[in-house]
């Protein structure tokens, strides 16, 4: 076992473990922030996108030995009050069905509008392709970021983030 | 198609079940009895007249209506819809409705989420226990003003007297409401003065969904908590032979390694312990085992292809109607995964001779009487809290991560103990929806009518999925036949989204288009043609809202235009859980072979809509899932085990391949609900499929269709 002192959602932690271990199977089982699924551990799911950096990376995909003092930001973390205009239009649009990718979703798409605060269609295709969702709620993901876009330009928020 | 609904299994019980008490420390409680859905392979019978009430509704003297839902969320919105029809008959206003997932409780009876039944087996006894406390609430109220209860009405949680303009709130009426006498037979508002039911309401946890707070059963967290994985033989029904367990316990982190073997119920294999998920998946790829494979070792996709086609030439056609075409077409589906995003697991704490568990399960019932069986424990000492799924499918109805997590957790005394697959365990030992194979003969008349109708039908022995001639396109031809044949069993099958119909509908479907071409007919016409050929009298089966959805979608997609070549539209139908559903895809497909679907139009009749939001969701879904298997995914067994391991060889539908318009059209109607989890799959790949004919002339009769070449010139 190693010991690191990580960034995490802007506060640090020191965890001790297996050196090869994950981002991942830190997070979940080291820190308990468990909003970072495990869905398939080769990187082909989505389902573990945490930022380090900023960048949309795979947790799964992540040794522990390799994040060093990188800013890491898990769903957990995106938002202080919880309020980033995804989740807003996640709840607005109702988007989730077993809701298991979603925090995958989020950040792969969180990612997508700090660099492109007006994606078209083929900027969504493109970036969200490497998110998986088994339940196939596809279709209100796409207006859900488009919805975040409008959102984050200054359009109120409607109902939906109530229950 | 394949199996029309028993219309005597929805006929609402007239009886109300409903028993109603005091809250400890004042207010209103009523419970009453939920069945479990009305698939007849999990109908329970109904309940005795001193029932014991499986959900309740209480309402608070601080006017906090809570609503208990007793059955498992896995996406199909029932912890939202269940509690609408509540709060609908009620009166309540939704913002004030609390929604509690219900643990598996002797006192809530039996719970399940299976058979697309939920709403459809509770509707009107949902309806009846909000009507009922409206009533005893409203009686209350005249009670203590001394006005008639009938000129007594309710507005958002509260009663009011119009006439000497008095309110009092539930919250305030609650304790006494708890002390009338419960009414008989309340009358049910008329549908339509439904306010609530058929609007959009988001998801109740999708505010925790957004946050990733804990809600699943991987993500439980237990003082002290050990993880686990256990391997099985990737070959089904082989054995521990031998393991290098003093290796694998060297390991680091790992607190023990051990075979379990000869406990009821769970397939012999090795426990492998550690402080963390990633140092038990660590050590569980340095696990070497030697196995005893057993018998199974035998089977693979290739030889089954060979055996099912041997089988039904040992059920040939009749001869044909002298005069009449013969047109003849071999379909195939191969096993396919559930592959749930959250892979199995389970946690479960062995403390005092009592095992509590913690399982994302679809029948926690099952569970529970899988781990005293297997561990010779009395029901009362396993308790199981039922988690929010990560997708169900059916799979998580077998209920083996329970035994495999009890076993561990039953030797490990006092640590509670999370048992977690591998993605790749999870591919490995699925009960899949079983491969499938159709010989179909069919003669047509020299007007291209259908005179006869063979279908030679093999699948493997055992699980759901078997076929018969009691649906359409069946019905509309008489004397027409399905001889079924079964694989040797061996592979492990089950129920997966629309058990039948997912393979079945999609190759009855395409031969019916098969058909109408062979005719020379527009397929649409040639589909109404054979719908009025089905004899009214066809059990369960309404053939003027299939007409309704087909004329319905056709018209929503511009049917009929003329298209160039490389473009195409394509019909399919299908009777699911009693819902009528019409699809028309609308694809493109390159010249070199590229496929693309860029528009999806469903039309249903699914009866009353309770929640639009969750209704649609569920259609879009489904009709997506159904077309990410039928265009990519395939399980093929090799030496007995399945080849196929992770999402990099099991593809799955992404974004970029999703169609620009995924169009769902719900026919009004106040008839009772139907299901509508799992309707809106069976006919997405067939129409999808007819596209493709459409726009290349080519067939695709073998799935996943990206194994056929597409190109045309």
């Amino acid at each position: 076992m190693s010991k690191y002192s990580l960034r995490v959602n802007g506060q640090t932690h020191s965890v001790d473990v297996a050196s090869d271990t994950p981002m991942l199977w830190v997070l979940r089982d080291a820190l308990g922030l468990v909003g970072t699924k495990y869905g398939c551990g080769i990187g082909e799911c989505g389902a573990c996108t945490i930022h380090v950096d900023g960048k949309p990376v795979r947790g799964c995909q992540t040794p522990v030995s390799k994040v060093g003092t990188a800013a890491i930001t898990t769903i957990e973390g995106l938002d202080a009050g919880a309020k980033h205009p995804l989740q807003q239009a996640w709840c607005e649009l109702d988007v989730p069905q077993c809701g298991y990718c979603q925090a995958g979703q989020i950040m792969t798409a969180a990612a997508l509008l700090k660099s492109t605060p007006h994606p078209t269609d083929t900027d969504i295709d493109r970036e969200m392709d490497q998110n998986l969702c088994r339940c196939a709620s596809y279709v209100r993901i796409r207006a859900g970021i488009k919805r975040a876009a409008e959102i984050a330009g200054g359009a109120p928020s409607l109902k939906g983030g109530s229950q | 198609m394949t199996r029309p609904s028993d219309t005597s299994s929805l006929a609402m019980d007239r009886r109300a079940f409903i028993k109603v008490s005091a809250l400890l420390g004042g207010g209103l409680l009523v419970g009453t009895y939920l069945r479990s859905g009305p698939d007849s392979a999990f109908a329970e019978p109904a309940p005795a007249a001193d029932f014991t009430p499986n959900a309740f509704i209480s309402i608070a003297p601080n006017g906090t209506v809570t609503i208990i839902a007793p059955n498992s969320e896995m996406g199909q919105g029932i912890k939202t819809s269940l509690p609408m029809i509540v709060a609908e008959e009620l009166d309540v206003a939704w913002e004030k409705v609390v929604i509690v997932q219900g643990d598996l409780n002797p006192a809530y009876g039996r719970q399940m989420s299976v058979g697309s039944g939920s709403t459809v087996g509770n509707f009107t006894a949902l309806r009846r226990a909000g009507a009922t406390a409206r009533a005893m609430l409203i009686a209350a109220a005249a009670q203590t003003w001394g006005a008639p209860a009938s000129e007594c009405t309710t507005e958002k949680s509260v009663v009011v007297h119009a006439a000497s303009r008095r309110r009092a709130s539930y919250g305030e009426l609650a304790t006494k409401a708890a002390t009338m006498p419960t009414p008989a037979d309340v009358p049910l508002k008329d549908t339509n003065d439904f306010k609530l039911l058929g609007t959009r309401v988001p998801g109740v946890d999708n505010a925790k969904i957004v946050k990733g707070e804990s809600l699943f059963g991987i993500d439980v967290r237990l003082p002290g908590m050990v993880y686990a994985t256990y391997t099985k033989c990737p070959v089904f029904g082989g054995s521990v032979a031998s393991a290098n367990l003093d290796e694998v316990k060297s390991r680091l982190g790992v607190r023990d390694a051990f075979v379990l073997d000869n406990i009821p119920g769970l397939p012999s294999g090795v426990a492998i312990v550690a402080d963390s998920t990633w140092n038990a998946f660590s050590a569980t790829r340095a696990l070497k085992v030697k196995w005893n494979e057993g018998a199974v070792v035998s089977q693979n996709s290739a030889e089954m292809a060979k055996q099912a086609e041997q089988l039904a030439k040992g059920t040939p056609p009749d001869a044909l109607p002298a005069d009449s075409t013969r047109v003849e077409a071999a379909y195939h589906y191969p096993f396919l995964a559930h592959a749930t995003l959250e892979p199995q697991n389970c946690t479960a704490l062995f403390k005092n001779g009592v095992m509590e568990m913690w399982t994302p399960t679809q029948m926690p019932a099952v569970g529970q009487g899988l781990v005293t069986r297997a561990l010779g424990l009395a029901p009362k000492d396993v308790v199981v809290h039922i988690t929010r799924l990560g997708g169900g499918f059916g799979r998580r109805g077998s209920n083996e991560f329970s035994i495999e997590a009890a076993a561990i957790a039953k030797r490990l005394d006092g640590i509670p103990v999370k048992v977690m697959w591998m993605r790749e365990q999870d591919f490995a030992h699925d009960n899949y929806r079983s491969n499938g194979w159709h010989f179909f003969t069919a003669g047509l008349d020299r007007a291209g009518k259908v005179v006869a109708l063979h279908d030679a039908f093999v699948k493997m022995q055992g699980g759901p999925g078997d076929m018969s001639a009691s649906g359409f396109p069946f019905t509309a031809i008489p004397g027409s036949k399905v001889a079924s044949s079964k694989l040797p069993a061996g592979i492990p099958t089950g129920y997966w989204r629309a058990p039948g119909d997912n393979g079945n509908t999609w190759a009855t479907q395409s031969f019916v288009d098969e058909l109408a071409h062979a005719a020379d007919r527009d397929p649409k016409a040639y589909t109404l043609d054979l719908l009025d050929a089905v004899p009214a009298s066809a059990r369960g089966f309404d053939r003027a809202k299939m007409k309704t959805v087909i004329n319905l979608a056709t018209e929503k997609a511009g049917w009929g235009r003329s298209r160039p070549r490389g473009e195409g539209q394509g019909l399919a139908i299908t009777h699911t859980n009693n819902a009528y559903v019409a699809i028309v895809a609308d694809v493109t497909v390159s010249r070199a072979g590229d496929l693309a679907i860029t528009r999806l139009v469903a039309a249903i009749d699914c009866g009353t809509v309770i929640n639009l939001s969750a209704a649609e969701a569920q259609v879009q879904g489904a009709m997506l899932d159904g077309i990410s298997a039928a265009w990519f995914q395939k399980i093929l067994i090799e030496r007995g085990a399945a080849e196929q391991t992770n999402f990099n060889d099991y593809p799955m539908l992404r974004m970029a391949k999703v169609p620009p318009v995924v169009d769902v059209q719900f026919v009004k109607s106040s008839a009772p609900p139907t299901g509508l989890g799992e309707p809106g799959l069976p006919a997405a790949a067939p129409a999808v499929c007819n596209a493709i004919f459409a726009a290349t002339g080519k067939r695709v009769r073998t799935l996943p269709i990206m194994d056929t070449d597409l190109k045309w010139a």
